[in-house]
């Protein structure tokens, strides 16, 4: 106990006292606020560590509890919300790696921006702002507070995705096409926050309060008062997990914002935004396996998009897009983990002999996930940040154009490779351990033959290892088409230390973080990925990391998923490295339709505009014609009324005496005639 | 003693004339005289009232009227003559410069 653990608060709001003095004052300091954002990041980082040491070390983490400190934010009648902090080991590991890759990106970027002049102030007052959104995020201690920080890191992406949106140095072209990426993206994942947002209605409706505390103290008695309005909550909050992690089918708006800077990219895909959502089924853990059909849909929905944006890895020529579709596909892996491990706890939680196994599976198939997003997050912001290296270098972000460049930048060459095997899944490397956890936890409902939905699984299984070769296949064809063969460019030669770096440390952490968690007795007696069981209202059983590397080699599956990662690697050694270039082969008019249809990511940019278009624009019709008419109709009308009575009116008024005079006498006349008649007929006052 | 109803009919008659004249005519004096009538029509109304009830005040206000009405003439007229100095006529419709 150091007591730091009472101020980790701090750890979003240094990021965000950087936001503020970045974006004031950045223009008078050199790298136009560089040094401010990376120094906020690194002290979040530093108290981050801090804090979740105090934390590992203390009685709550002993007793099984989070520890949570709130304040009263504001009273809507009897009703409650608080601010404040809830800090398990879920949200140590997610500030741990999101400060720590967010301090890496941020040196990297006084490399990669150095030559942006002036924008550079906004670009490091909004990276600074999008930290804070995600380390907001990870200590939040409610939904309300959660979305607050949600929201923060959507308008920070719209910025930075955007940043080019006015001047780019590619041209007009490139430019429009970065403001459309950002509209995009926030558009597209402000779909899946307002489902988001009317889950939490749900949510606050039936329970009263949105502080996770009351909720999983509450999730099983939800459970059985509202079995039908419970799933409903769930499936709308999956939804802003759908658009916030980029899930199919609102996973379009990923590959757009390639658009942006690549340390976006990095930071967009690595240590926030996208994690935000897997973060939130991670959070949420304890209340979706309250729901054993919904559980299915997650697990099916990160199956199918892992595959599927796969599958358009295959053939892109673009680094950037490789690498933001391997991504797509990774998330899909992390649902899909959680998913499984939701299901199986769910059944457990029915009771039945096999409870205890369930238990076990389902709390490995949890940390997988959780383990993939951290493994996920290294290798992932080493790859980004070793294309964005190469972009440096070359000047484009066409591979067609790179080769050869293994000798003239060796650092970032084989970083990446590094990278590249992680993701790959080759064994000591990060990626995987947790990748293959992962597959076990598809595996594992079909495997026991557990609930109904085991053919599902068995499917997603199979559908997750296709993934696996698909990922050896598409990642070494990047590496190979890049940095392999003939010179087809030109290139300047390595990046500066502070680009470089960051890669090394990057790679090392890419190689050893699975180990790392598996292996290390970390703070005191436990590893960090058992600490995950931690505070959650019910205990898996658990395994240690020893005894899940040992299950690890058991396990067919592993081999099978091995065999089919160095196929893929074989299979792009072969066609990009040992068959010779053809200039031919790589021309749009040689390309097949399946080719076309791939590269064209199967339409899906044309269906969201056709719906936006048929939908969207016939909605936004009815609503510009109501407001025309309507609204604008009732107002102008008034007006107009009001003027021509006025006019009307003032014709009285002619200015001669004598009419005003012959009126004064109609008027008393008739004033005259009314009191005659009452006189006559009303017989007086 | 004469009925009061014969004073009454009287001066309404001079008023209906008084009130007649300022509608109809544009002429500037002629409004003036019109105005006159109609004060003197109230004028009879109170002398008539103030004799029949016996009660002075009634007489009082008309030697008030009386007094007024010879300063507004004299305003008025002098106001008549400055515009026919200035426009050549006491038409009340053409001195229209300050309307709107």
């Amino acid at each position: 106990m150091i007591g730091i653990l009472d101020y980790v608060w701090l750890v979003p709001l240094v990021p965000v006292v950087c936001f503020v003095l970045a974006g004031l004052f950045g223009k008078k300091t050199p790298q136009g606020g560089g040094y401010i954002a990376v120094a906020g990041a690194a002290i979040a980082f530093i108290i981050a560590a801090l804090a979740s040491i105090d934390y590992w070390t203390s009685d709550y983490w002993a007793n099984n509890q989070a520890y949570t400190v709130d304040m009263t934010w504001m009273m809507v009648g009897t009703f409650e919300i608080n601010f404040g902090v809830y800090i398990d080991s879920l949200s140590c590991i997610m500030m741990l790696f999101a400060s720590f890759i967010s301090t890496l990106i941020f040196i990297y970027s006084i490399g990669y921006m150095d030559d942006q002049g002036e924008k550079k102030t906004r670009y490091y007052a909004e990276v600074s702002l999008f930290l804070t959104g995600m380390l907001g995020l990870a200590v939040s201690s409610n939904y309300l507070e959660m979305f607050v920080f949600w929201e923060v890191m959507g308008l920070c992406s719209y910025l930075l995705i955007g940043f080019w949106s006015f001047t780019h140095p590619e041209g007009d072209e490139a430019s429009f096409r970065a403001s459309s990426a950002a509209k995009k993206a926030f558009l597209v994942t402000r779909l899946g926050d307002v489902c988001l947002m009317a889950g939490l209605f749900i949510l606050m409706y039936m329970v009263g309060s949105l502080d996770y505390a009351d909720i999983f103290d509450n999730a099983a008695i939800l459970a059985d008062k509202y079995g039908k309005l419970l799933p409903v909550a769930i499936l709308l909050m999956f939804a802003g997990v759908v658009g916030k992690s980029a899930q199919f089918p609102l996973h379009d708006w990923l590959p757009d914002a390639m658009a942006g800077p690549t340390t976006v990219s990095a930071l967009i895909h690595a240590a926030t935004m996208v994690k935000a959502g897997i973060y939130l089924i991670a959070r949420s853990f304890p209340l979706f396996v309250q729901c054993t059909d919904v559980m299915v849909i997650v697990a099916v929905i990160g199956g199918v998009t892992a595959i599927y944006t796969a599958s358009m890895a295959l053939n892109n020529m673009n680094i950037k897009r490789v690498l933001a579709y391997s991504t797509l596909s990774q998330l899909g892996y992390m649902v899909l983990a959680l998913g499984s491990g939701a299901y199986m706890i769910s059944l457990g939680l029915e009771g039945g002999e096999h409870a205890e196994e369930l238990f076990l599976l389902g709390g490995a198939a949890f940390t997988a996930g959780v383990m993939h997003m951290v493994n996920h997050a290294f290798f992932k912001a080493l790859l980004f940040l070793g294309s964005g290296s190469v972009i440096h270098a070359v000047g484009t972000e066409d591979m067609r154009h790179m080769g050869g460049l293994r000798h003239k930048m060796p650092i970032t060459a084989y970083t990446m490779l590094i990278g590249c095997l992680s993701i790959a899944g080759i064994p000591i490397f990060s990626g995987f351990w947790s990748k293959d956890l992962v597959l076990e936890a598809a595996f594992a409902p079909y495997h026991h033959g557990f609930g109904d939905a085991g053919t599902i699984f068995l499917i997603l299984f199979i559908l997750g290892m296709i993934t696996a070769f698909m990922t050896a296949f598409y990642m070494f064809r990047m590496w190979f088409m890049t940095f392999c063969g003939k010179e087809r460019g030109h290139c300047h030669g390595e990046s500066p230390y502070n680009m470089s770096v960051p890669l090394i440390i990057l790679a090392v952490f890419a190689t050893l973080s699975g180990l790392l968690m598996l292996a290390f007795k970390s703070f005191g007696t436990y590893g960090v990925l058992e600490s995950l069981a931690v505070g959650f209202g019910f205990e898996f059983p658990f395994h240690t990391g020893g005894e899940t590397i040992v299950q690890i080699f058991k396990e067919i599956p592993t081999y099978i998923a091995l065999v089919l990662a160095i196929a893929g690697i074989g299979i792009a050694y072969k066609l990009y490295v040992a068959t010779p270039y053809d200039e031919e082969a790589f021309k749009p008019e040689n390309h097949g339709a399946l080719y076309n249809f791939n590269a064209k990511r199967h339409y899906f940019p044309e269906l969201y505009n056709w719906i936006s278009w048929k939908f969207g624009a016939g909605i936004a019709g009815i609503v510009n014609a109501f407001d025309k008419h309507v609204i604008d109709g009732t107002v102008n009308g008034l007006s107009n009324s009001a003027c021509g009575g006025g006019d009307g009116l003032s014709a009285i008024q002619t200015g001669y005496v004598r009419d005003y005079a012959g009126l004064v006498v109609v008027g008393v006349l008739a004033i005259l005639a009314i009191f005659a008649l009452i006189f006559l007929y009303g017989g007086g006052f | 003693m004469i009925d009061i109803a014969f004073f009454l009919v009287f001066s309404a008659i001079l008023f209906g004339i008084g009130m007649f004249g300022l509608i109809t005519s544009k002429r500037g004096v002629v409004t003036l005289m019109s105005i006159e009538l109609m004060l003197n029509s109230a004028n009879i109304n109170f002398v008539a009232f103030s004799t029949y009830t016996g009660n002075a005040d009634g007489l009082v206000f008309v030697i008030f009227t009386i007094a007024i009405a010879a300063a507004e003439v004299a305003v008025g007229i002098a106001l008549m003559l400055n515009a026919y100095k200035i426009q050549k006529t006491t038409d009340v419709d053409k001195l229209s410069t300050m309307r709107w």
